[in-house]
């Protein structure tokens, strides 16, 4: 199976957090800094989308994580090839 | 705080100084202290009794010192430290490993070993130590941890130090850790599931029935840290994995001697031989010194007592009945189930930090919970429930609450 372009997941993930945290987002958008979001609340919203796309995702790696397309090159990482 | 400091902080721009980063803890301390005391440093001058205090000349009511038995002025417990400290000195000035092993450690185990019915059981100089010397032992890089997602920041920092992947999981849902279980295939055989018996903020517990049936379908093992239930849940005391009734099937349990046992200190106890090893991979057990023996005096006589004695626990879960049923009546939103750990929520922070003022300014003293050590980004007054609370206590805590607590209550 072919991995999804980066696009097609940061648009899941924008869908996501507005379903999810009730906040718009753009790839550009800083989950910290931009959506003012507790790092609980991250951390939460990354369990959903380890649901939502079936990955695991080792906590570690989310230290690295700012922005929202950050995030879609991790899913994309951990997405089986 | 310089200008550039407070800059920073208010601008959220990257730190260039090495104290910069500071900036942003000092703003956090300054607002809960804004409406009067500081929070993290209410000094109590003296104690009257195991839930009454003295602070600044004025009485304090206690509820929030996890002092759940209420046995810090046993006399049991009173004169086997005095003993201990007569016989052995103040303190141990090494590490078990070295010159710090003394016969009261050692007996203190065999009794953890004997209370649980398991034949392994180490000491450690803290609750949190315990946490941090049993991971930093137990895993590694190669190795994983299915982490529940509200667990303490001991079983986090444990992890780090051990260097192990974790993999958090939504917290108390069984079907959460299935997944995350699935998706490490073989790897699962290598995973550590961990959990606490009863959560220490919202006062819920584990449905380790459930867990445990999971971690066995895929062979991996489980780890239960017992702080905030030792000595209260279970017909004998030996917490959730003994009211879940799942003795046989948790390869680790962790606890605290700084709650229910009324002193400090931690321990794991398990039916696996390699705990012993533990001792030579733990930095946290080797690098330290080992408890002092006048502590292990009063923990060793805590334990005999609530092996002899259930009336505490039974005491203990009148009074947090009577609490959490109060609270609920008056219309507060509460934690999800009664325990010992009552926890009064509210989305507003401003009006949680007013109130807690409110509440010490009339002398009760209870637990203030801010995010991020809150689970879901809303802050809550948290309240603890001890045996030695009369029920005129506990009249006044519901008093209280009514008095000066109206703007936590939920609009109807």
């Amino acid at each position: 199976m072919t991995k999804p372009d980066p696009a097609i997941i940061t648009a899941e993930l924008i869908r996501l957090l507005q379903e999810e945290l009730d906040v718009t987002a753009t790839p550009e958008t800083n989950l910290v800094d931009d959506l003012a979001l507790e790092s609980v609340q991250i951390m939460a919203f990354v369990t959903e989308v380890e649901d939502h796309f079936d990955i695991a995702i080792e906590l570690e790696a989310l230290a690295d994580i700012h922005s929202l397309a950050e995030l879609a090159d991790l899913v994309r990482e951990n997405l089986d090839s | 705080m310089s200008e550039a400091q407070a800059d920073s902080a208010q601008n959220g721009s990257t730190p260039v100084d090495l104290l910069d980063k500071f900036a942003a803890i000092d703003a956090a301390r300054a607002e809960m202290a804004s409406h009067g005391e500081d929070p993290t440093r209410v000094v109590l001058d003296g104690l009257i009794s195991p839930t009454e205090a003295r602070s600044q000349g004025r009485r304090l009511l206690l509820a929030g010192t996890n002092n759940y038995l209420g046995l810090t002025f046993h006399p049991d417990c009173v004169a086997a430290g005095q003993d201990a400290l007569a016989r052995f000195g103040t303190g141990t000035t090494g590490s078990r490993m070295a010159n710090g092993n003394y016969t009261g450690h050692e007996a203190l185990e065999r009794a953890f070993a004997e209370f649980y019915d398991l034949p392994h059981a180490m000491l450690f100089s803290t609750g949190y130590a315990a946490n941090l010397g049993v991971l930093n032992a137990l895993v590694g890089p190669d190795d994983a941890v299915l982490l529940d997602a509200d667990a303490h920041a001991s079983l986090y920092d444990g992890c780090k130090l051990a260097g192990v992947p974790v993999y958090r999981f939504k917290h108390n849902d069984p079907a959460s850790l299935d997944k995350r279980l699935k998706r490490l295939g073989d790897r699962a055989r290598r995973a550590l599931v961990v959990v606490e018996g009863l959560y220490s903020i919202l006062g819920d517990s584990a449905p380790l029935a459930e867990i445990a049936q999971i971690k066995a379908q895929h062979g991996a093992y489980l780890f239960v840290d017992e702080a905030h239930s030792l000595g209260i849940y279970g017909a004998h005391g030996r917490g959730v994995v003994e009211s879940a009734g799942i003795e046989n099937q948790v390869d680790f349990v962790v606890g605290t001697f700084s709650k229910s046992l009324g002193a400090t200190g931690g321990y794991c106890v398990s039916p696996h031989a390699i705990t012993d090893l533990l001792r030579y991979a733990s930095r946290p057990y080797i690098f330290t010194a080992s408890l002092c023996p006048s502590v292990v005096a009063t923990v060793h006589a805590a334990l005999d007592v609530i092996r002899a004695d259930d009336s505490h626990r039974k005491s203990l879960w009148r009074n947090a009945r009577a609490l959490y049923e109060g609270l609920a009546a008056a219309g507060f939103a509460l934690g999800p189930e009664c325990s010992p750990v009552v926890a009064v929520r509210h989305p507003d922070r401003g009006a949680v930090i007013q109130a807690w003022q409110a509440l010490l300014g009339a002398g009760v003293y209870v637990n203030l919970i801010v995010p991020p050590a809150s689970p879901d980004g809303g802050s809550l007054l948290r309240l603890s429930v001890s045996a030695a609370h009369t029920p005129a206590q506990i009249d006044e805590l519901l008093q209280a609450f009514e008095t000066h607590c109206q703007a936590l209550r939920p609009a109807r």
